[in-house]
C-alpha cells in the first residue's frame, strides 16, 4: 500500500498523463473493460423445452448471437444505462414457430443471466 | 528547473517500475501464418508458416501460472495475422472467463462485419489496425491491391463501436511521409479517435529496402508533424514508444520515452519462447513454456530487460542522454548487440545540425 502511494507520487511528479496506462509500441491500446456478459437460456412456454436457433440481438446495435442446442446464449456487450434485447424466431418452422420478444435491461452494472420464455405461435 | 525535476522524477519512476516489474501486458504470438506479404514485415511471416499455431490449451496452461493478476492485465493477440485462427473467439472467451482482458493487432484484411460482431461477442476490448498510407502507398507496402479497401471497411466497423478502444497505426516511410496530413483528414472523417505513428527499422524484410527507412530530415519532419497535430488536438496522435527522440521527448507522446519490454510487457512466442515484445530479437528469450514455469521466468529472470547497463556500448557508451534513453527501444538490439541499430536522437540531431550549418 505504502509502496503504491510512493509510486503514484513519483509518477505524478513527472507530470505525464500516461504513466500507468501505457501501450506497447507494437501493441493495442488498453482495454478499459466497458462491457458486461449477458447469458441465459430460451425455452418454449408450451413444452418447457429449450429452443435452438433463436436470434438474440441488441437493439440499436449490430451485435447478435444465436441460441444453441440447449437454448443457451452468451455474449459480451457494451455497458450502457439501458439496453433492449430482442429474441426472434427467424428460422421459420425449423425449431417450431415462436412469438418474438423484447426484454429491456436496466441494471447493467454487473453480468446478467436471463431465463426467457417464448410463446408458440 | 521544473523540467529537470520532471526528468528526475521520471527516472525515479522508471527505477521503481522496473523493481516492481508488474506484468500488465502479455503478447501472445498465436500464429505466424499471414494472409499478406508486407514489404516491411519484421517477422518474415508467410501464408505457409513453418510454425504450427500454438494450441490454445498450451497458452492457457502457461498463463495459469500467473500468481497475482494485476488489475490492468491484458493479453494481446498478435501474429502473423490473428484473424486466421478460427478459434480466436473461443480463446478470447476463455480469457474473459479467467478474468483477463484481451485485445488484438490486425492487418484488417479479414475484419468484416461478421467477424467484428463475433469478436465483440467474445469480449474483445481493444483493437489496433494498420493503415500505411493513402490507397496507392498503403497497397504498395502491404503488397496487395485490395488491402486499402478492406482496411477502410475494418476501420469503419471498429470506429462504430463505443465498446472498442481502437487505434490506427501507420508505419511511416518514404512513400507516405508526405501524405500524413491527408491520412489524418481521412481518419478524422472516419471517426477514428487515436493514431499512432511508427518508423520502420532495418530488420526482417525491411533490411533490403531502403525506401522503407526515413532519412534524418524525414524523421524530423515526422516529429514536427506529430508535435503540431498534438497541439491542434483534432485527433489523439502520438509517436510510438519505439525510441528516444531527444528534444522532441515531451512533445510527441503522452509520456516520456520508457521501453517497458520485460518490465511490464511480456510475450509467449509461437514456439513457446518467453520474451517481451515480439519484434525484439529472439536471442533475448528468457525461457520456454514447454519446459519452464511461465510466471517464475517472468518474476525471476529478464535481467537484460531490467538492468540495461549492458547497452552502454557502441555509440551509447558516451551518450549524455543515456539515463533517459537507456539504449533506445530493445528491438533496436540485434546480432552481436555491439551497438544500437537505430538511434533516433542521433538522426534528429544530425538533421538539425545540417539545417543550422
Amino acid at each position: 500500500m505504502k509502496r503504491n502511494v510512493i509510486r503514484q507520487i513519483v509518477g505524478g511528479l513527472s507530470l505525464t498523463s500516461a504513466m500507468f496506462v501505457f501501450q506497447a509500441c507494437y501493441g493495442t491500446p488498453q482495454d478499459f473493460g466497458l462491457d458486461l456478459l449477458i447469458e441465459g437460456q430460451v425455452k418454449s412456454k408450451t413444452s418447457g423445452l429449450p429452443i435452438k436457433g433463436i436470434k438474440v440481438s441488441v437493439a440499436d446495435n449490430m451485435q447478435y448471437t444465436w441460441t444453441n442446442e440447449e437454448g443457451e446464449f452468451s455474449f459480451y456487450t457494451e455497458m450502457l444505462e439501458e439496453l433492449t434485447l430482442r429474441f426472434q424466431d427467424v428460422d421459420s418452422i425449423k425449431n417450431g414457430l415462436h412469438v418474438d420478444k423484447d426484454t429491456v435491461l436496466t441494471d447493467l452494472s454487473k453480468d446478467i443471466y436471463l431465463d426467457i420464455v417464448l410463446e408458440e405461435k | 528547473m521544473l523540467s529537470s525535476l520532471i526528468k528526475y522524477s521520471f527516472r525515479k519512476f522508471k527505477v521503481s517500475e522496473t523493481k516492481r516489474h508488474e506484468l500488465n501486458y502479455l503478447f501472445w504470438e498465436c500464429t505466424t501464418r499471414c494472409n499478406l506479404n508486407c514489404l516491411h514485415c519484421g517477422s518474415d511471416c508467410s501464408k505457409n508458416s513453418v510454425n504450427k499455431d500454438m494450441p490454445a490449451e498450451d497458452f492457457f496452461e502457461a498463463i495459469d501460472t500467473i500468481k497475482r493478476i494485476p488489475q490492468n492485465f491484458t493479453v494481446v493477440f498478435t501474429g502473423g495475422e490473428p484473424l486466421l485462427r478460427k478459434d480466436l473467439e473461443l480463446c478470447g472467451k476463455e480469457l474473459r472467463r479467467r478474468g483477463f482482458k484481451w485485445s488484438m493487432v490486425s492487418n484488417g484484411h479479414l475484419y468484416d462485419k461478421e467477424r467484428h460482431i463475433s469478436l465483440l461477442n467474445a469480449g474483445i476490448g481493444a483493437l489496433t489496425i494498420s493503415l500505411d498510407g493513402l490507397k496507392e502507398s498503403h497497397n504498395w507496402l502491404r503488397n496487395n491491391e485490395k488491402s486499402f479497401d478492406k482496411v477502410m471497411n475494418a476501420v469503419q466497423l471498429a470506429a462504430s463501436s463505443n465498446r472498442l478502444n481502437f487505434d490506427i497505426v501507420t508505419c511511416v516511410n518514404q512513400r507516405n511521409i508526405n501524405e500524413l496530413e491527408q491520412i489524418k483528414k481521412l481518419l478524422i472523417s472516419k471517426n477514428v479517435k487515436a493514431w499512432r505513428l511508427f518508423t520502420i527499422i532495418p530488420i526482417g524484410r525491411a533490411v533490403h529496402n531502403p525506401e522503407l527507412l526515413l532519412t534524418d530530415n524525414q524523421l524530423v519532419q515526422l516529429m514536427d508533424f506529430i508535435a503540431a497535430c498534438r497541439k491542434s488536438k483534432e485527433i489523439d496522435i502520438k509517436f510510438s514508444c519505439e525510441g528516444y527522440v531527444g528534444k522532441y521527448e515531451p512533445l510527441v507522446r503522452d509520456s516520456f520515452f520508457f521501453c517497458r519490454a520485460g518490465i511490464n510487457i511480456g510475450s509467449i512466442l509461437i514456439d513457446g519462447s518467453i520474451s517481451a515484445c515480439p519484434n525484439i530479437a529472439r536471442s533475448f528469450s528468457q525461457g520456454n513454456i514447454y519446459k519452464d514455469n511461465f510466471y517464475s521466468v517472468w518474476d525471476n529472470k529478464f535481467q537484460p530487460f531490467r538492468n540495461r547497463d549492458w547497452t552502454r556500448i557502441g555509440q551509447c557508451k558516451t551518450c549524455k542522454d543515456f539515463k533517459d534513453c537507456q539504449g533506445n527501444g530493445l528491438h533496436n538490439w540485434h546480432g552481436e548487440k555491439n551497438n544500437v541499430l537505430v538511434c533516433h536522437k542521433e538522426k534528429i540531431e544530425t538533421a538539425t545540425y545540417r539545417e543550422h550549418r
